[in-house]
């Protein structure tokens, strides 16, 4: 804060001085020599004055609208802008591309124009231009021809890929239709056994096995019963045996 | 007192009024001279300053250029400058301040190295010239120079803008602030 006042005491005077002390130099000779000048200088110097005057205004105006602050509708108006500047760097994009287009297709004709006087001028037997022209030509006709083949090979291709894939079809059918088969018998399969009938069935089977089951029993308890040795008379001891059988388990 | 303002006043017909801040009176002076020894179409004023803030009870007229002159020789005169650079406001900065530095035909007395000085100027993104001011032709050539620059800033040439010209000598000098 000391330091301060000193430097503006210093500045002041420097500050004050030279400009009261230029000025004051400058002034008179400039308005001297407007005066003893003819109308006309006075002329250019209040056009030069205007021009000045216009590019202060300008600059004024713009600080002013620089300062502006932004509302929210001119946010939107400035996105509706962007966007039409988008829609017009297109705009000026397809006019660029079809004019490189127009200018290529100028280029071409130009040149096709060049070849044909070229060719008039000189002597189409002798021309090596011609000999060129005939091995293009040839060229071209040679790839013309394997295009063609290449084509054909192709067609052909896509035809065998045709047939492969009519093929997986059909196979896929065969193989749906198989799997519908399949269940089908499991289904029935699985009603006849659910059906009154197979369940009389079994129940008859389980009452005979074990009515069989009953006798079995009987029979080894008479032959143990009659106290015979059945262990040296093969056949008995095979019949023994047998009887010992769970019938359960068949 | 306050911070310097651009277009804060009206600005005086075909006037265009100068700043130079630097803490050498007497070379300043000398270009002053020089200035005003230019043939220019406008009346030219210049005004002459040890530092900023300029005291506010003066009546002075619109200043539409303000040059920090740097000497190149001395620590003190480069601090000078950066204490006086908070005074101004920023919009001054839109291609209305400038520097000088000035005692770079003699690198040998160099105290500041021209590194430092390039790197204010594009702290503030402003343009830096480099002159001699003690001889009598070069004092010509940057008294020349900155005078047209005067009148650009002043708005006395049609059609150019002194932002306009900001960005012309940053593109051709300087390095875009990015690099930095």
């Amino acid at each position: 804060m000391e330091r301060r006042p000193g430097e503006q005491a210093a500045g002041e005077p420097a500050d004050c001085g030279a400009g009261g002390g230029e000025g004051g130099d400058d002034e008179p000779p400039q308005g001297a020599g407007a005066q003893a000048a003819r109308p006309e200088a006075r002329l250019t110097l209040l056009l030069r004055l205007r021009a000045q005057t216009k590019q202060q205004l300008l600059e004024y105006k713009s600080m002013v609208d620089a300062n502006e602050e932004k509302t929210p509708e001119q946010l939107i108006q400035d996105k509706h802008i962007e966007a039409k500047i988008e829609d017009l760097e297109k705009e000026v994009e397809e006019v660029k591309t079809a004019f490189e287009m127009k200018k290529l297709a100028l280029d071409r004709m130009q040149l096709s124009i060049a070849l044909q006087k070229n060719l008039e001028k000189i002597d189409p037997k002798t021309s090596v231009l011609m000999d060129n022209m005939k091995h293009v030509l040839k060229l071209n006709k040679l790839i013309m021809k394997s295009h063609q083949e290449s084509w054909d090979l192709e067609e052909k291709l896509l035809d065998v890929r045709k047939k492969r894939l009519e093929l997986k079809q059909s196979s896929e059918n065969k193989l749906l239709e198989i799997q519908t088969e399949k269940n089908k018998q499991k289904d029935d399969l699985a009603n006849m056994e659910n059906s009154n009938k197979i369940k009389a069935m079994q129940r008859n089977l389980k009452m005979e096995i074990q009515i069989t089951t009953v006798i079995q029993n009987v029979f080894q308890n008479l032959i143990l019963g009659s106290k015979a040795n059945w262990a040296e008379d093969p056949t008995l001891k095979e019949i023994v045996l047998q009887l010992e059988k769970n019938l359960a388990t068949i | 007192m306050s911070v310097l303002r651009p277009l804060d006043k009206q600005p005086g017909l075909n006037t265009a009024t100068i700043l130079l801040v630097g803490t050498e009176d007497a070379l300043l002076q000398q270009l002053a001279d020089a200035m005003l020894k230019e043939d220019c179409a406008s009346e030219l004023k210049i005004h002459l300053a040890r530092s900023l803030p300029l005291p506010s009870d003066v009546n002075r007229p619109r200043i539409d250029l303000i040059m920090f002159v740097v000497n190149l020789h001395s620590k003190y005169s480069l601090q000078n400058v950066e204490e006086s650079l908070r005074h101004v406001d920023a919009t001054f900065f839109l291609g209305k301040v400038g520097f000088l530095a000035m005692g770079a035909g003699q690198e040998s007395h160099c105290s500041i190295h021209r590194n430092t000085v390039t790197k204010l100027a594009n702290t503030y993104r402003s343009p830096l010239f480099f002159c001699d001011l003690e001889r009598e032709g070069f004092r010509a050539t940057v008294a020349q120079r900155l005078v047209r620059m005067l009148q650009i800033c002043a708005g006395h040439v049609p059609g150019v803008s002194a932002l306009n010209l900001l960005s012309l000598l940053r593109s051709s000098e300087n390095p875009a602030p990015e690099d930095l």
